[in-house]
């Protein structure tokens, strides 16, 4: 019928201009984050802990592994802020480095996990049919491998090196980015908007520029942002359970294996670094939630 | 009916300047407009108007089943059995719902409950409603079932949505929105989703219900052709206004709105066969712009300075309600709205 | 029925997954430098060969391979190598009743808390009484339970002294294991099944409910709850592989005698066929309960109970 014809001829033209408007959905993105409190409070935690764990180190008088016989399990002080361990180090200092640590492992196995991730979902989602088939059936047998079971093989063989343990976890992570990625390419393939780009007789590279991808990053920043702190809390766990990295090299998951120990007595060993680890965690996912929930267009809250 | 002191005796439900609006994130869209209609008991009004006029926004703000927020009701009476209906308590409403006025969606692919039996289903306004024990209620769900022509009923409560086909779920829709016996059934778009020979099975059944039930229907459609084939009186929305107000008779013999008669030339029955279709210029406005005046202006052939006024409905004609300043003044002599060529019609039944 | 033979696929599609995982862990370990004896220093060379030849360490790799898999098809795990007092299959029997207990109980206070606060959440949005239970939830995500469990020992036994420290016999010395374990699995519950509630409300189906005049407790309990159930389902196949793996840091700190315990140790003592057979027995158990998963979904949705 012609009215139906003409609405559809409009439709497809809203839902293009709706997909021209990628550029004006970041900015509007943007917008919506910074009105966030939550998510700019985590921005701004965050970038202290960076600072903390980057600089920190070299603002303080001591050093990671100075042993102080002396000050054995020294309350915080005006000379040690959160006080000292078994072996008098600074606790301060400790927690410092071990940030270093945890925020490097958190960065390099999301990256490792992001590049395997995009690149075997893309394809898959791209080339379609038997092959993406295949290799989704893989995706899937390897999901039901017990990964972390075998991280903790990985990582009690390795002799305890970081870079194995990047490698590890950035194995057990990759899995789902896939699956993500190759839904997102898979859903805008077959998104009406696309239809109308092509109607409309826009060149492929044109689509895949200014449409595909700017839609498909949205899910993907998001899921980076959400994949970091797990990552670290994947590191802290094997440091916890003492796989991960050795002394007297610090990781928050480390030191609070070693707050454990002794939290009876000298509780701040405990609460420093798990605070150093929560709050964290907390900033990274609250800009998570925040970042997906300014880059859902579905999502018409105020 | 009770309280209302100026319908007359037969009148039903009577809807006075309607607002409703969504807060979103790109400003506050004004979906419904005050709209304003009545329906009197036992009869049918088709409310037409292109998708995005404000249809189906207008008849849930009726029931309360706008989302809220975003959706807002900013203003209007809708006096329904002595009660305004937009100033009805949550409990009030929900005795309302269900039992003196039912709705039927659009989709009946997704209107049913995909985990829930039929039977389930079907029965949910009665214990609701009537507190009637399963029993009696089974008996009442096969009865309805039949009543909508499904065969095999009492085997197929048992059933579950996704084992009927799109007509099918319709015909239960139908019978679960008509089990309680309400007097007023809206039903939105009931046929638009079928297919074209499910969609006249499913008019006639409508038809012939509300004759048996002596109820009153509201059939909101985007198609001229429905109201003409099921409706008696028609209301014509646009941009969440009523442009025209008429007995589908009157509105058929003279249209006395530009927007009507543009419809009305677009339809390809009205056209010699081959004839070349009609097609409004132009886009529907959008509904976040503030806006002065006749949302149809800008796409109206007749249009002239003064209907930068708002127009409000005014009968133009016995029983014929317009909203276009020019018609109302007289500067627009209806005859020149009738389509150039077209003499057999389309004739209301 | 459907439902059978699906099952029965499911089942035969294990064993080509538990293989790929037999041969993974198989050569990892053993590639690996290092081996179950090499640290024991006070052995002689003659003796260190003695005990080689015994756990059969001495023959070429791929034969000890094939004789592995020959003993799994006869069911033997084999003998533990550092603790030879029992097989490995002893080993198992013996240690996974506790976690399995644990498991059970930090699953089941997930759900019984997780649900509860989800549905809450999800029915008045963005009102305290979704935000309190979803900032909780947001701290039972971002504290992990190697913080929280210390916590709560430190909390409920040594200040307060409500419950005792660990041990492992009676239902008190449970609770907090049980609790520290669950949390975080609460914590995505409820955020799952607030998500899929707020998801399955939004649907058609719900207006008409509506539209027929049910109280909204009825809307939400009858006619969503279903539907929002399923994420929620369907997260209970990784939340068991979770649980699993996090029992390992849980027995860690309350000292429970599970097999979690038993598994690290056998990581770090290179304990070969006690490392490979539970890994075995983990994967086995996890796919189980996935299949598990999949039937409670069927029964869930009729849509796909039929083919
Ligand atoms: N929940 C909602 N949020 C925001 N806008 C809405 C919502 N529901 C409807 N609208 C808008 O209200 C207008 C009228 O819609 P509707 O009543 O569904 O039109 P129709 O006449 O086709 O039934 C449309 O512009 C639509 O986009
Ligand atoms: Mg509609």
């Amino acid at each position: 019928m012609d009215s139906r014809a003409e609405v559809g001829a409009i439709d497809a033209r809203a839902l293009l201009t709706q997909a021209e408007k990628g550029a004006s959905l970041w900015s509007d993105a943007g917008r919506r984050l910074a009105k966030n409190r939550l998510a700019v409070a985590g921005v701004v935690v965050l970038a202290c802990v960076f600072v903390f764990a980057a600089i920190g180190p070299f603002a303080s008088p001591y050093s990671y592994d100075g042993q102080d016989r002396e000050n054995r399990f020294a309350p915080p002080s005006g000379a040690h802020w959160f006080g000292t361990d078994n072996l008098g180090r600074d606790l301060l200092v400790r927690t410092m480095v071990g940030g270093r640590v945890s925020l490097m492992v958190g960065l390099a196995a999301t990256a490792v996990s992001l590049v395997i991730g995009v690149l075997y979902g893309a394809t898959a989602g791209f080339v379609g049919g038997r092959l993406d088939q295949a290799m989704m059936r893989v995706v899937d047998v390897l999901y039901t491998l017990p990964f972390t079971i075998f991280a903790i093989i990985l990582v009690t063989y390795s002799g305890q090196s970081i870079v194995l343990v990047f490698v590890a976890i950035g194995a057990v992570e990759w899995l789902t980015m896939a699956r993500i990625v190759r839904g997102q390419i898979m859903s805008l393939r077959e998104k009406e908007f696309v239809d109308a780009a092509v109607v409309m007789g826009l060149s492929r590279r044109r689509i895949l520029l200014r449409h595909l991808i700017p839609n498909a990053l949205g899910p993907i920043i998001v899921f980076v942002t959400l994949t970091v702190p797990r990552v670290m809390l994947l590191e802290a766990f094997l440091s916890y359970l003492g796989l991960g990295v050795q002394a007297p090299m610090s990781s928050w998951g480390s030191l609070i294996r070693e707050g454990t120990l002794a939290m009876e007595e000298y509780p701040w060993l405990l609460i420093f670094p798990s605070l150093a680890l929560s709050l964290t965690l907390f900033s990274l996912n609250f800009l998570g939630d925040g970042l997906r929930d300014a880059l859902d267009p579905r999502s018409s809250k105020d | 009916m009770g309280g209302d002191m100026t319908a007359s005796a037969e009148r039903l439900l009577r809807v006075e300047g309607l607002r409703t609006s969504f807060h979103t994130r790109e400003g506050v869209l004004r979906a419904v407009d005050d709209l304003s209609f009545t329906v009197d008991q036992g009869r049918t009004l088709g409310i037409v108007g292109e998708s995005g006029s404000g249809k189906s926004v207008a008849m849930l703000s009726l029931l309360g089943l706008i989302p809220m927020p975003p959706g807002r009701i900013e203003g209007g009476r809708a006096l329904f059995g002595g009660r305004d209906l937009l100033r009805c308590t949550a409990r009030e409403l929900r005795r309302v719902r269900g039992r003196e006025i039912s709705m039927i969606f659009q989709d009946p692919m997704t209107a049913l409950n995909p985990f829930m039996t039929i039977g389930a289903q079907l029965t949910e306004p009665l214990t609701v409603h009537e507190g009637i024990g399963r029993r009696a209620a089974r008996g009442r769900a096969i009865a309805a079932l039949e009543e909508v022509g499904i065969q095999d009923a009492e085997e197929r409560l048992r059933s579950y949505p996704h084992e009927f086909s799109g007509g099918m779920r319709q015909r239960v829709m139908i019978a679960m929105a008509l089990i309680t016996r309400p007097r007023l059934l809206i039903a939105d778009e009931p046929t638009t989703a079928l297919d074209v020979t499910v969609q006249a099975q499913i008019l006639e059944l409508i038809r012939r219900l509300q004759g048996e039930l002596g109820m009153a229907v509201v059939l909101i459609t985007h198609d001229l052709g429905v109201v003409a084939a099921v409706c008696e009186d028609v209301v014509v929305m646009y941009a969440g206004r009523a442009l025209e107000s008429a007995s589908a008779v009157g509105l058929f013999a003279q249209p006395r709105h530009p927007y009507t008669s543009a419809l009305l030339a677009s339809l390809p029955t009205l056209r010699g066969r081959g004839a070349e279709l009609y097609t409004i210029p132009g886009m529907p406005p959008d509904l976040t712009e503030p806006r002065a005046g006749c949302p149809f202006a800008p796409r109206c052939e007749h249009a002239a300075e003064i209907c930068g006024a708002s127009p409000v409905l005014e009968e133009t004609a016995p029983g014929h309600w317009t909203a276009c300043v020019r018609v109302q003044r007289g500067e627009l002599p209806v005859e020149a709205l009738r389509v150039a060529g077209e003499d057999e019609g389309l004739r209301a039944p | 029925m459907h439902m059978t033979r699906y099952v029965v696929r499911q089942l035969a599609s294990f064993i080509p997954v538990l293989f790929v995982i037999i041969t993974l862990t198989f050569f990892l370990v053993r590639l690996a430098p290092g081996g179950p004896f090499s640290s024991e220093k006070a052995l002689s060379a003659e003796a260190l060969a003695q005990i080689n030849a015994h756990y059969n360490l001495d023959a070429p790799l791929w034969r000890q391979y094939v004789d592995y898999l020959a003993g799994l098809a006869r069911g033997d795990l084999g003998p533990s190598m550092k603790q030879p007092s029992r097989s490995v299959s002893e080993w198992i029997a013996y240690k996974f009743p506790a976690s399995l207990e644990l498991g059970l109980y930090g699953l089941l206070f997930a759900l019984c808390v997780g649900l509860p606060a989800g549905i809450l959440a999800a029915w008045r949005p963005n009102t305290w009484t979704d935000q309190l239970p979803m900032a909780l939830a947001m701290a039972g995500i971002c504290i992990p339970n190697f913080v929280l469990g210390p916590l709560l020992v430190y909390v409920f036994s040594l200040r307060l002294q409500w419950l005792p420290v660990a041990q492992w016999d009676g239902f008190a010395h449970k609770i907090l294991p049980a609790v520290t374990l669950g949390a975080v699995y609460a914590a995505y519950i409820a955020r799952l099944s607030r998500a899929a509630l707020l998801d399955v409300l939004s649907q058609d189906f719900i207006r008409t409910a509506r539209a027929k005049g049910l109280s909204e407790p009825r809307v939400v309990l009858r006619h969503a709850l279903r539907g929002g159930l399923q994420p929620v389902v369907s997260f209970l196949g990784p939340a068991a592989a979770g649980i699993i793996t996090g029992s390992f840091v849980v027995e860690n700190i309350f000292r429970v005698p599970g097999l979690g315990t038993e598994f690290v140790k056998a990581a770090m003592n290179r304990d070969y066929t006690m490392i490979l057979g539970t890994v075995l027995f983990f994967a086995v158990l996890i796919m189980l309960f996935n299949l598990a998963v999949d039937v409670v979904q069927a029964w869930l949705d009729p849509r796909l109970r039929h083919g």
